[in-house]
């Protein structure tokens, strides 16, 4: 079975062609720049190098029958024929209350996909586009969405209820919902694996440290809390965003500064962060080499960074009573050992001991970092959200064809 | 997302605030004007008050980046031929907009909507110059357009229930909320601020109080953003008057005619934001700098304040 794993955004839609017989990606690639002049499409085939195209791409259907196009392509294609796309998966950020697990989409679950873009106005409207647009492209092939959300449905109500008039939660929704939930149950699942041990007998900490970036607990496979919250704003100190804070902070700069909504918003999410304590960069390499060259704002940027992790981690492992591995991924969290040792640092009373050659040698791949005495594992993983929504992609689809 | 091209033809203060708003929300316009240094001029202009919104936080560098890349500039009115919509922003003038739009309706193919952006000119006489007259919307766009989340759409006599529906889609897409009106001068906003700010004029002018506390007392006492002498500085004492003679033409109401003061502000060439001076002083991105202006010493007009009282201050 192969199934075509999709991420909408607004001008851009990423895409994975799985064979899921041996979970291999048979094509991945990206179209950016759609609705605007010079869209360019990059693909690249398993076997073979990538390839640039660029034209004018309109909108997402156009869009996705040029991912089709391309994966039947004789040069650079890796089907034959549009029928051996047996199932599309689709990354849909927002499952509000209402989706505790991956579904078949239907139509009446667009439209309560549709009813909850207010939770998630700048991710939920793209992704229902790209499902529209396979309705229209790849008509009769089951399409399923993934949620974000999804992985934390267990949590419970002492997580996710926020401290103010419950009646915000009734009203509008407002409580903890958590994002990076593929990746939070990926990783888990790894470690599992990696370490020989049924994940209901695990309590796992896993760390998604990409441009975004969220810590989860993980009790014998369920998340139990999370650091993101009613938006992926809270929690960790992120390239671009300022994680957790006061909120009369916001309230007080909104008023020196006399900031609208959209400006106060935006200084949250793209002025803060990494960038904005360091003035240097958003990217976590650039803030390591600037620290080491004596730049103060960006070692501050950096000590405060895993500093945050690092309390995460505590208060984790008291809520779940115990701990037995911490899980790094994510593009910081599998590449940047500075990161890795920092935030573990000074955690041996907790059983946290890094090795220290390993965690130095350890770049995009999966390895224990830990020392052989350190009783809480410490490991690196490298995240893999789209297989996440191909399997569930494809245990719908078959249970579908069951029944 | 329309699957169409956006034209945008006047380069000016509303042309270049409305492609700034559409290229905002990820849809490519092109910049249109009589030359294309005028075009560039706008976009140059654009980049200004994109750089001011990062002040404010509101964008980052590469939003601005983006931003730009989604606003190519031109001279070569054919490109309308391409487009699904051409939204006309020349100055408010009817003749203009007519020669104008009957161009466009000979150039564009049968099916591509005008939109004109206008304050108080008929969409009605406009649109009979053209064999569109169906096709033809009036879209009142509020200065500064990236920021005023409201737009008047203004329906002439003939316009099509269908070609209602698109701008209406136009106006979601921008974010904003429209807010229907037939066709009747000034249609509600600029009917209702225009007597307000001449007002405020009337109430410097005869030395009730001063231009700063006036702005004060409307801001707080009536949640406006802007006071209303302010607010005729960022329109443009010019563009004010002309609205208002507009309006007295129309409706011929004595409440509709331009404070003494107004005029004489115009004939000195004190515009407000775009000339530095109005009734406040401005730098040359448009933010208002201290400094008192001798209203009564450079237009003559209103009784002057004594010494003791201007030393106070």
């Amino acid at each position: 079975m192969n199934i075509l794993v999709l991420n909408c955004g607004s001008s851009s839609i990423k895409y994975q062609l799985f064979d899921m017989e041996k979970e291999f990606a048979l094509a991945k690639g990206m179209i950016s720049r759609i609705g605007m002049s010079g869209a360019v499409l990059s693909h690249k085939p398993f076997d073979r190098p990538e390839v640039k195209v660029s034209g004018e791409i309109l909108d997402h259907i156009q869009a996705t029958n040029y991912v089709i196009s391309i994966l039947l392509s004789a040069n650079h294609g890796v089907i034959k024929d549009r029928s051996e796309i047996h199932a599309i998966g689709h990354r849909v950020v927002h499952g509000g209350e209402r989706f505790t697990e991956s579904v078949l989409i239907t139509e009446e679950v667009l439209a309560e996909i549709r009813n909850l873009i207010d939770l998630a106005p700048l991710h939920n409207p793209h992704n229902i586009r790209g499902i529209q647009a396979c309705n229209k492209t790849l008509p009769g092939i089951p399409q399923v969405a993934v949620f974000d959300t999804a992985f934390h449905h267990r949590m419970p109500p002492h997580a996710y209820v926020y401290g103010i008039p419950y009646v915000m939660y009734k009203k509008y929704g407002i409580r903890r919902y958590g994002f990076h939930g593929p990746s939070h149950s990926y990783v888990s699942h790894r470690a599992a694996a990696v370490l020989g041990k049924p994940i209901e007998e695990l309590k796992m900490i896993t760390c998604h440290l990409g441009n975004g970036a969220s810590v989860c607990a993980v009790d014998r496979g369920a998340s139990i809390d999370t650091s993101m919250g009613f938006t992926p704003l809270e929690g960790l100190l992120m390239g671009t965003r300022c994680g957790d804070m006061d909120p009369a902070v916001i309230l007080h700069v909104m008023g020196r500064e006399e900031l609208s909504l959209h400006e106060a918003n935006t200084l949250l999410n793209k002025h803060s962060g990494l960038i904005g304590v360091s003035g240097v960069s958003s990217d976590m390499r650039e803030i390591i080499e600037a620290a080491n060259a004596g730049h103060s704002n960006a070692k501050l940027a950096l000590d405060m960074y895993c500093y945050r992790l690092k309390k995460y981690i505590g208060s984790y492992t008291v809520a779940m009573g115990g701990l037995d591995a911490i899980i790094f991924t994510a593009g910081v969290g599998e590449n940047s050992p500075e990161v890795r040792e920092l935030t573990c640092q000074g955690l041996g009373f907790l059983g946290i001991e890094l090795d220290k050659g390993k965690n130095e040698t350890t770049i995009g791949k999966e390895v224990d970092i830990s020392s052989d005495n350190s009783r809480v594992r410490v490991l690196a993983i490298p995240t893999n959200e789209e297989l996440v929504i191909a399997r569930d992609t494809k245990n719908i689809v078959d249970k579908k064809i069951l029944h | 997302m329309p699957a169409s091209k956006i034209v945008i033809i006047g380069a000016g203060v509303m042309g270049r605030g409305l492609a700034e708003a559409i290229a905002t929300t990820g849809t490519e316009v092109v910049l249109l004007d009589r030359t294309i240094k005028i075009a560039k001029l706008g976009i140059d202009k654009t980049r200004d008050s994109l750089d001011h919104a990062i002040t404010r936080w509101a964008l980052t560098e590469a939003d601005k980046k983006a931003i730009l890349s989604r606003i190519p500039p031109s001279a070569d009115l054919q490109v309308a031929r391409e487009a699904g919509i051409v939204i006309e922003s020349i100055p408010e003038n009817i003749r203009l907009k007519r020669e104008l739009l009957q161009k466009l309706d000979d150039l564009c193919p049968e099916e591509t909507i005008f939109i004109t952006n206008t304050a108080t000119l008929s969409i009605t006489e406009l649109a009979a110059v053209t064999n569109r007259a169906e096709r033809i919307i009036g879209m009142h766009f509020l200065n500064p357009v990236p920021k005023i989340p409201v737009v008047e759409v203004v329906r002439g006599l003939k316009t099509s229930d269908d070609t209602y529906k698109r701008a209406r889609e136009f106006a979601d897409l921008l974010g904003k909320t429209p807010v229907l009106v037939y066709e009747y001068p000034g249609y509600v906003t600029t009917r209702i601020i225009v007597p307000l700010l001449n007002e405020a004029m009337h109430v410097l002018m005869e030395g009730v109080s001063t231009a700063e506390d006036i702005d004060t007392a409307m801001k707080l006492g009536y949640g406006f953003n802007l006071g209303p002498l302010a607010l005729a500085d960022a329109m443009g004492l010019d563009v004010v008057m002309s609205w208002m003679e507009n309006l007295l033409n129309e409706l011929s109401e004595h409440k509709y005619n331009p404070c003494p003061l107004l005029r004489k502000m115009v004939r000195a060439g004190h515009l407000g934001v775009k000339t530095g001076q109005g009734f406040f002083l401005y730098d040359k991105e448009g933010n208002r700098i201290s400094g008192e202006i001798p209203i009564a010493e450079t237009i003559k007009i209103g009784p002057p304040r004594s010494d003791a009282d201007r030393k106070q201050k």
